[in-house]
Parts: C-alpha cells; sequence; structure tokens
C-alpha cells in the first residue's frame, strides 16, 4: 500500500491517444473511496469508455496513473481484473446457462468459494426479484432479465472496484429500483462503484459524486448538489410539438434549450415563470404545442448546459 | 500461487463446457461424421482401396478431428463474442491467460478424442487394417491438438476484425483438405507444392499422428516434431502478444 490508502481508487492525468490520432482521454484526474457510488456521465465518444478499458487493463494509457488501493493497474493488469469487476454495456454471454448457474460459476471463476458464492447469489435473484428465470437458460430471457442476471455475475463476488456500464439498460422500472438498491448495498459494503451511464436521472438518485466528460475531458464534478447548484433559480419547461409541427421560435427569456424528437427543453429564470408559462400557453393554443410542463431544473439540465447533448439524446453506444 | 492458477484453470473449463452446452451434441457429432465420414466416404471412389491409400487416408484424418475445433470453432467463437460485445467481459474476468488458454485446450482435446476413436475403428474396420498403435499416440495427440488451438487462439486474437478471422480459419481449413497431405503422401502433390507443406504445420502434424499408429510408413519424423512444435511455438508467441498488446 502506499499513499493511495486501503481501496482508494485514482486515476490520475489519464491521456489515451489512439494510433490513429484520436485523443479518447485526456488528463482526466479522478478519485473514488471505498464505499462511493462514482458517476461517469458524458455522451456518446466522450472517452467513458475507453477510461474504463484502461481501468480494468485491456487498454493502456498513454500517459498518467491509474491505481486502485495503491496497486498500479496500468502496470499490473492481471491485478486490474482481478480487483475489479466489469459489466459491460453489451449483454453478458449467457446464452448456454441458467440463471443462476452463471452468477454462481461466475463468482467461482471471480475466487469465491462454493457455499459462500451460492448463498449470495441465492441472495441476489431475491433481492433483484428474478427468482422466476433462475432456472431458465439465458438463450430464452428478455434483455432485461440478461441484464439483471450480468449484474448478479459482476457483484456476486466483487472486486475492490465495480464498474458498472448502463446497469440498467432493458430493464422493467421497478428492477430498475431494486438494481439501484443493489448498487447503494454494494456501497455499503465497502466496494467502490464506477457507474458509467447516460441516465443523468437515475444517476442523480444513485451516485455520491459524478463526473461529466466531453471530448476525452473531465468538464465537472461534484455531488449531484452541487452540480445542480448552477441551475439553481432556474426552471425547465418543456414543450410537446405537435406533429407536422416546427419547434417555435425561442423568446429572449430562454437560457439554453434542447430538442430531442419532439420535445423542446428549455430552461429558464424563475423570475421569467408567468412569462414562460405565457409562451408556452399561446404554443398550445396556437397548435404548435399539445402540452407543456414547467418543473424544477434538474442535474440533466445542469449537464445539457456542460455538454450541449440530452441524455437520452446519448443513449446506446459506448463513449 | 499455483493452487490459484489451478483453482482458474478448473473454473475455466467449467465455464467452458456450461458456454458450449447448447452447442456440444451438435459439435462433437460434427466431429465425428467429419472425421468418419471422410474416412469411409474416399473408400467409395475406389471399388477396391488399396491398402497403402487406405493406410493413408485413416491414419491422416485424426488429424483434422484433432484440429478442427481449436482452429474451426474457437476463431468462430471469439469472432462471435466481439460481433456481440461479450469478448470485452470475457477477457475481463480474473483468469489468468494461460490457464484460460489451457482450460480451452483440455476442451478441445475432450471433444476430439471421441471423434479421433471412431474414425480410427470405422476406418480399420472398413479397409480391414491392422495399425500399430505406439505409446507415441500420446504426444502425437496431444502436440497437434494444442497446434491447433493455439493457432486457433492466435487467429482469434490476433485479428481483431471478426470477418478476417473466420475467412482466414475457413481458408485454413480448405488448404489442409485439399492442399496439404494430410490424407495423401506429399509426392503426389506438386514439387512446389510439396515443398511449401514442408514448412507448413498439417502435413507434419499427419506425419506425427501417423507414424503413433504405423510401422515404417513415415520417416523424417524428428523434423515433423519439430515443425508442429514451432508452429506451436510461433502461434503462442502471438497469442501472448495479442493480448499483452493494450492499444
Amino acid at each position: 500500500m502506499d499513499s493511495d490508502g486501503e481501496g482508494l481508487f485514482v486515476a490520475d492525468s489519464v491521456t489515451k491517444v489512439y494510433p490513429n490520432g484520436i485523443r479518447a482521454n485526456d488528463g482526466i484526474s479522478l478519485k473514488v473511496a471505498p464505499g462511493e457510488v462514482y458517476g461517469l456521465l458524458g455522451p456518446n465518444g466522450a472517452g467513458k469508455t475507453t477510461l474504463v478499458k484502461q481501468v480494468i487493463g485491456l487498454l493502456k494509457p498513454t500517459s498518467g496513473r491509474i491505481t486502485l488501493g495503491g496497486v498500479d493497474l496500468v502496470a499490473d493488469p492481471a491485478a486490474a481484473r482481478q480487483l475489479c469487476s466489469y459489466l459491460p454495456q453489451a449483454q453478458v454471454p449467457i446464452d448456454s446457462f441458467r440463471a443462476r448457474e452463471a452468477i454462481v460459476l461466475c463468482g467461482r471463476v471471480r475466487g469465491g468459494r462454493r457455499a459462500a458464492v451460492e448463498r449470495r447469489a441465492d441472495e441476489l435473484v431475491e433481492a433483484l426479484d428474478i427468482g422466476e428465470w433462475r432456472d431458465k437458460r439465458g438463450i430464452g430471457l428478455s434483455g432485461g432479465v440478461k441484464r439483471l442476471v450480468g449484474f448478479a455475475m459482476v457483484t456476486v463476488c466483487p472486486g475492490r472496484l465495480v464498474i458498472l456500464d448502463e446497469p440498467t439498460n432493458d430493464v422493467d422500472p421497478l428492477r430498475r429500483r431494486l438494481l439501484w438498491e443493489q448498487v447503494r448495498a454494494l456501497g455499503d459494503r465497502g466496494v467502490a462503484v464506477l457507474l458509467v451511464t447516460h441516465n443523468v436521472l437515475e444517476a442523480e438518485k444513485a451516485v455520491d459524486r459524478l463526473a461529466v466528460i466531453d471530448n476525452g475531458r473531465l468538464i465537472a464534478e461534484g455531488t449531484p448538489s452541487a452540480m445542480k447548484a448552477h441551475e439553481r433559480g432556474h426552471l425547465r419547461l418543456q414543450l410537446m410539438i405537435a406533429p407536422g409541427h416546427d419547434a417555435p421560435g425561442l423568446p429572449q427569456f430562454v437560457r439554453h434549450s434542447t430538442l430531442v424528437g419532439r420535445n423542446l427543453l428549455t430552461v429558464i429564470d424563475e423570475t421569467d415563470a408567468v412569462t414562460g408559462i405565457s409562451w408556452a400557453e399561446q404554443a398550445v393554443a396556437g397548435g404548435a404545442a399539445e402540452e407543456y410542463a414547467l418543473s424544477a431544473a434538474s442535474l440533466e439540465d445542469a449537464y445539457i448546459e456542460l455538454t450541449g447533448h440530452d441524455s437520452e439524446d446519448d443513449g446506446g453506444g459506448g463513449g | 500461487m499455483a493452487s490459484a492458477w489451478a483453482r482458474a484453470y478448473w473454473r475455466k473449463i467449467a465455464w467452458d463446457f456450461a458456454d458450449l452446452r447448447l452447442y456440444l451434441p451438435v459439435l462433437g457429432a460434427v466431429l465425428i461424421l467429419q472425421g468418419a465420414g471422410f474416412a469411409l466416404g474416399v473408400g467409395l471412389l475406389f471399388g477396391q482401396m488399396p491398402q497403402a491409400a487406405a493406410v493413408f487416408v485413416v491414419t491422416g484424418v485424426p488429424v483434422i478431428n484433432l484440429i478442427t475445433a481449436g482452429l474451426i470453432f474457437e476463431p468462430e467463437l471469439i469472432a462471435e463474442q466481439r460481433i456481440r460485445g461479450s469478448y470485452e467481459f470475457l477477457q475481463a474476468l480474473p483468469v489468468p491467460r494461460s490457464a484460460a488458454a489451457l482450460a480451452w485446450y483440455t476442451v478441445a482435446l475432450l471433444l476430439a478424442l471421441p471423434a479421433v476413436a471412431v474414425t480410427l475403428v470405422a476406418g480399420v474396420a472398413r479397409y480391414g487394417l491392422h495399425l500399430t498403435v505406439s505409446p507415441m499416440i500420446a504426444p502425437a495427440v496431444a502436440l497437434t491438438c494444442l497446434t491447433g488451438v493455439l493457432m486457433g487462439l492466435a487467429i482469434g486474437h490476433g485479428i481483431s476484425r471478426p470477418m478476417v478471422a473466420e475467412l482466414l480459419s475457413v481458408t485454413l481449413i480448405f488448404v489442409m483438405f485439399g492442399f496439404s497431405p494430410v490424407a495423401f503422401p506429399a509426392s503426389q502433390l506438386p514439387g512446389w507444392l510439396g515443398a511449401v507443406n514442408e514448412w507448413l504445420p498439417f502435413g507434419s502434424m499427419a506425419t506425427i499422428v501417423r507414424g503413433a499408429l504405423t510401422a515404417g510408413v513415415v520417416t523424417a519424423l524428428p523434423r515433423a516434431y519439430a515443425v508442429v512444435a514451432a508452429w506451436a511455438a510461433g502461434s503462442a508467441l502471438i497469442v501472448a502478444w495479442a493480448q499483452g498488446h493494450r492499444g
């Protein structure tokens, strides 16, 4: 152990330049403490997946250090695989496995003892409410259930750092909640969790701290509350544009906006609320919009302001 | 340390067998049909198969049984993992690379051995052959299968484009079936192709397997062992490079 301390994950000035010259990571530095759930947010191509691949030893940084509890993960990729558990964005390959069997085998491959792994697998099957599929083969499972099985495989015998890339993809809303409870439970057990996601709204509830990466650089870091502080005093005014209509022209009081499909998201000052409602009502009355909603500005609005991307806009594909 | 490696090895074998479970019956059947079918099918070309030719066919075809799982199935599996995005999950599992390779070798050998046995029994029964099985059958079979596995892993891990890897493994099978002295003597080939095959692994694999099943049929056994071992070593180096190379 060195000054990095027991279990502390540190990425220090990590830069990755691919042979084709693309600078996927540019001096990224971050720390994740044991027990902390740390979100890594950013649009497609931001460099999130590149960073993760360097952590688990599948890619080598061009420069910079990556350590976990003082162990140099760059110099010792075998240690990286031992110390880190990784759930990729793609589905885990379990077509031939029965669900519980896949969880147990993965725990065994990760070095767990049979009795402990089986007990923990049963706990996870129950906690994630996937008992009805426990003896079904992966080939017959829905994408959401496969995702939950994959999560259980990765966390049944977790390393000191668990990396989850979009863990809730395809998972139904009820079981999403169960999954997030298990993510929090991992933190409570002292495991550091690195959560890669596009889903800012979910991340807001699940993470202790988060970082936003864009164009390979870390552009913001802090707690969800601190990140949202930028949006204090702002409101989100959302319009659903009517089919066949263009989005209405934006008045001057709109601070920033994003159009996702037919959903026009704008952020306005609290002091402009009455004017904003009046503008939205006119759009609805004129047939340009079907409905509108006014709510407190969220972490997602802060994210949009930082990156210029809506989180839903970024769904699918690695970063 | 050694016990951790051994545990990882056994658990990876359990993983590989579970992973292949849906395909094992088909895989086993394909290997048996491929070997026995080829050995018996060639006989249909002749009214009465010459004994010397029958010996070449029956003692050469087990090479195909021994290397198909490693050289063909494994690159296909890795290509599929790359296409489906699960390659990185598997590569991130905490299994030493050497333990994972040896586990797959064990699986490939266990898949191939029944097919080899069926091929030999069917060939001997059909052509009324008398084979002289020497103890060298163990290293010959082990080395041939190992070389096929390492070549397959080298293709699968060394070539990141799945389509290219698949095409290469299929091409090698065509080379083995049509242009390598596996089931016929090298003297049947044009001179230049025979010379090329002196340095390719397939003819030498057949030589060492044939050498362990017959007496006085093959010569230059040490050279054949050296050629096959060199291909195994070269492939192992490529696998080590490909899995250690981190972009």
